[in-house]
């Protein structure tokens, strides 16, 4: 099993019941298979709430979505976001087949983020101590002289003494009897305070480090050394990159304006109003103020429609959010290019066309609106258009 | 049908001609959260001042710019100041939209053109993984009626218009070709951010493969969202012939904006495009009768392989399949008549604020020879520079090698 970013495939799937969320998929009831070529296949089984998951030898059966990653690295990389989902699925390094949206939605949403397990430090007390004379730093240290006490209990702990003087650093086994303080506290204390993964101030203020004599010269020990580096230690990121994270939610009201207000009284009738150009006699929706190309007034207003015919068409795949909600969209859905009756013959309208009739679509086919129950002289009172037959 | 003013575009009366003298960017990559704005923008405002070897001292004015809704930080120019140098200068915002960065360099232009100031600094920049680029797109829309049914700005009706017009098998071929060579291009390119290392024998698999997000515009076909920063140093023609050993001359540039709806695009009676109407007016106005003879390099605001290749015949005046036959012809290469986007475009670099500055400055860097690894290998004296934004916008330019238009 080929070790990316110091895990690997097995690992992810292994984890997936520990870090899958019931409550969040007590509505799903799906199987999405996975192919990682060189790795094998998993088939993942989620049901209201519950989870599955296997290896599989053959084929993969029964999935409604499958992905599949080009090679371990994608896989493991794609899943840990160093190497970016959308740059994997542009070069086909991976694949979906089924529900793309999958990925961005379902996903995040019932998993928690898979990150690699840190690795224990095999380092114990007894190597740190062994360091301390390499690490001494004399030019810090010039005129000091103390003698500085550990009693570390517990597995690789023991008994030491630092004695620090005429610039020379020396280790000496056993507690002396002239401290100039002592320190006490569980060796794997000691170990996470020098590796820098347990606060020394916190580990001092809840107890777990007892000092007995002159907490000053405790405290000034440090700086007469180099800081311990763990030789078993992978290099791992120097440092965390903070980010602050905001969701801005802003409520709007615009103005409609003369003309385009017509278009929205329109609405509310169920009609489509459209101003024309008293000089080109172009019809233009929604209405603009003027005519662009003539520079002229427009405020003769004509009804069209209310049927008409599709000029251009697309079918959108790609689940980007809904403006007015945010949510992530269903799809497939179409936008429409709509030539209503009437209109002149480069006024075209855009709008949604009803999910039923996207597979018949098609240029040149005749559609008729589809109105909201209750119009109230806004976008959402018309619902679509469909198929005319 | 009744076409946008027939009446020809008078020139822009220059008081004083206006060189590109200093241009440094940024690394354009997916994440830069080892910077926060500021420091991205003083990267790259120290890279151009380094690039002009002068100092703060010498920029008497800033203009900055950026897509405010990206990002939702109003105002960013006064978060940047001290990134962008402006602090106790004259400072201007700009946003146009997709076409702020070529607007900033057609303002830049004109305040020294002008008079009114000797030595301008212009920086466009983007960190699009701060914000949601789709999500601010879609609200830029209409708010009063299109913003329901917005997706961004993702289209595949260029890519049916195509295959209606020249069959699906040679329009999605072309459109496979267009995105490998502008990734092939990327791969010389060391500033680029997306380089895949495509191959053309990949085409087939990709164009049937790669998933689909509208219609026949798929995953592969389209730009990218990036972080980066782009600035860029103007002063007019007596300076610039003093301070700089290669100063690029701005010669010309227009821009044309089309009403505020989309509606009238795709109907089945089409308006003459904003890009054709730019460059029929530039071209006019300039006396260039062959675009494609004329220009050593076009650097073209591209944000999907359907588009760029659409565009193509748009700006360069073409006929028929004449675009396509450049792109199968191999014309569009490196070492083709006319080189398009050699830096890889914008469907390998996006950060948008800089998109459409980069391309001034890419093309600049071709006419100096300071492209590096995507550097042609003619000499290059005339550049083309397109910008592109909203509703279909354009703002095309064009710079020049020697002073002797």
């Amino acid at each position: 099993m080929a070790e990316f970013y110091g895990t690997t495939v097995a690992d992810i799937f292994n984890t997936m019941p520990k870090r899958f969320k019931p409550e969040e998929a007590k509505e799903e009831d799906i199987a999405i298979g996975y192919e990682c070529k060189g790795e094998g296949k998993w088939k993942v089984t989620i049901k209201h709430g519950t989870i599955k998951v296997e290896e599989v030898k053959g084929d993969l059966k029964g999935c409604a979505t499958t992905i599949h990653a080009a090679d371990a690295e994608t896989f493991i990389g794609t899943t840990l976001g160093k190497i970016q989902a959308m740059d994997a699925l542009t070069t086909g390094k991976l694949r979906v087949v089924g529900d793309v949206k999958l990925l961005m939605t379902l996903l995040p949403k019932i998993f928690v983020q898979y990150t690699v397990p840190e690795k224990k430090s095999s380092v114990v007390a007894k190597d740190i101590i062994s360091t301390i004379t390499e690490r001494f730093r004399p030019d810090k240290a010039a005129g000091v002289d103390m003698k500085v006490g550990y009693d570390l209990a517990g597995e690789g702990g023991g008994k030491w003494t630092i004695v620090i003087k005429d610039g020379k650093c020396a280790v000496k086994e056993g507690l002396a009897k002239d401290l100039t303080v002592k320190m006490t506290m569980p060796a794997e204390i000691y170990v996470g305070m020098m590796l820098g993964t347990i606060s020394g101030e916190s580990a001092f203020t809840s107890g777990q480090v007892k000092l007995d004599g002159d907490m000053m010269a405790a405290g000034a020990t440090s700086r007469f050394f180099n800081k311990f580096v763990d030789p078993n230690a992978q290099a791992s990121e120097a440092e965390e990159l903070i980010t602050i994270k905001v969701t801005n939610s802003i409520n709007c009201r615009f103005a409609t304006g003369t003309a385009y207000g017509m278009w929205f009284k329109g609405l509310k009738e169920k009609k489509f109003l459209a101003n024309v150009c008293p000089k080109c006699g172009r019809t233009q929706i929604t209405p603009r103020e003027i005519c662009a190309f003539c520079r002229v007034r427009c405020n003769e207003f004509a009804e069209l429609g209310p049927k008409g015919t599709i000029t251009a068409a697309d079918v959108v795949y790609f689940a980007s959010p809904d403006p007015l909600t945010g949510a992530v969209r269903e799809t497939p859905y179409a936008m429409c290019w709509i030539l209503l009756d009437n209109a002149s013959p480069q006024e075209a309208f855009c709008f949604d066309i009803k999910r039923e009739d996207l597979p018949k679509m098609k240029v040149g086919a005749r559609v008729r609106p589809v109105w909201a129950k209750e119009t109230k002289g806004t976008f959402t009172d018309l619902l679509y258009f469909e198929l005319d037959k | 049908m009744k076409k946008q003013s027939e009446k020809p575009a008078k020139a822009h009366k220059k008081n004083r001609n206006v060189a590109i003298v200093g241009i440094g960017m940024t690394s354009l990559s997916s994440h830069k959260e080892d910077q926060n704005q500021p420091e991205m923008i003083h990267e790259a405002v120290r890279a151009a001042l380094a690039d002009a070897k002068m100092t703060l001292d010498d920029i008497d004015c800033v203009v900055h710019g950026n897509m405010e809704l990206f990002e939702m930080q109003y105002q960013p120019d006064m978060w940047h100041v001290l990134g962008s140098g402006a602090y106790g200068k004259d400072e201007y915002r700009i946003t146009t939209g997709g076409t702020v960065g070529a607007t900033m360099v057609c303002a830049a232009d004109n305040l020294v053109a002008s008079g009114l100031y000797d030595t301008v600094l212009a920086i466009g920049f983007e960190k699009l993984q701060e914000g949601n680029t789709t999500g601010g797109i879609t609200n830029m829309a209409d708010p009063l009626w299109f913003r329901n049914i917005q997706t961004g700005a993702l289209t595949g009706t260029t890519a049916a218009m195509m295959i209606d017009e020249f069959g699906a098998e040679r329009a999605k071929k072309a459109a496979m070709k267009y995105r490998i060579l502008m990734d092939k291009h990327a791969m010389l390119n060391e500033r680029a951010h997306r380089r895949f290392g495509l191959e053309y024998d990949q085409a087939e698999d990709l164009m049937k493969t790669s998933p689909q997000l509208v219609g026949e515009l798929r995953l592969i076909h389209m730009c990218s969202q990036s972080d980066g920063a782009c600035a860029m140093i103007f002063t007019h023609e007596k300076r610039a012939k003093k301070v700089c050993k290669k100063p690029v001359w701005i010669r010309d540039h227009i821009t044309v904006h089309r009403e505020e709806n989309m509606s009238n695009l795709y109907a089945f009676e089409k308006p003459e495009m904003t890009h054709h109407y730019a460059a029929r007016k530039l071209f006019e106005r300039n006396g260039i009768k062959d675009p494609v003879k004329y220009f050593d390099v076009f650097e073209m605001y591209d944000p999907s392989a359907w588009w760029g290749l659409d565009w193509s015949r748009e700006f360069l005046q073409l006929k028929g399949d004449e675009h396509l036959r450049l792109l199968e012809d191999g014309e569009f290469d490196l070492d083709g008549k006319l080189p398009l986007n050699p830096s890889g475009g914008v469907i390998a670099s996006n950060p948008i604020g800089a998109t459409a500055m980069l391309r001034p400055a890419f093309a600049a860097l071709q006419i100096r020879g300071d492209a590096g690894g995507c550097q042609i290998k003619k000499p290059v004296k005339h550049a083309l520079a397109s910008g592109f934004g909203g509703t279909l916008w354009t703002v095309l330019m064009m710079l020049e090698k020697d002073l002797d238009w």
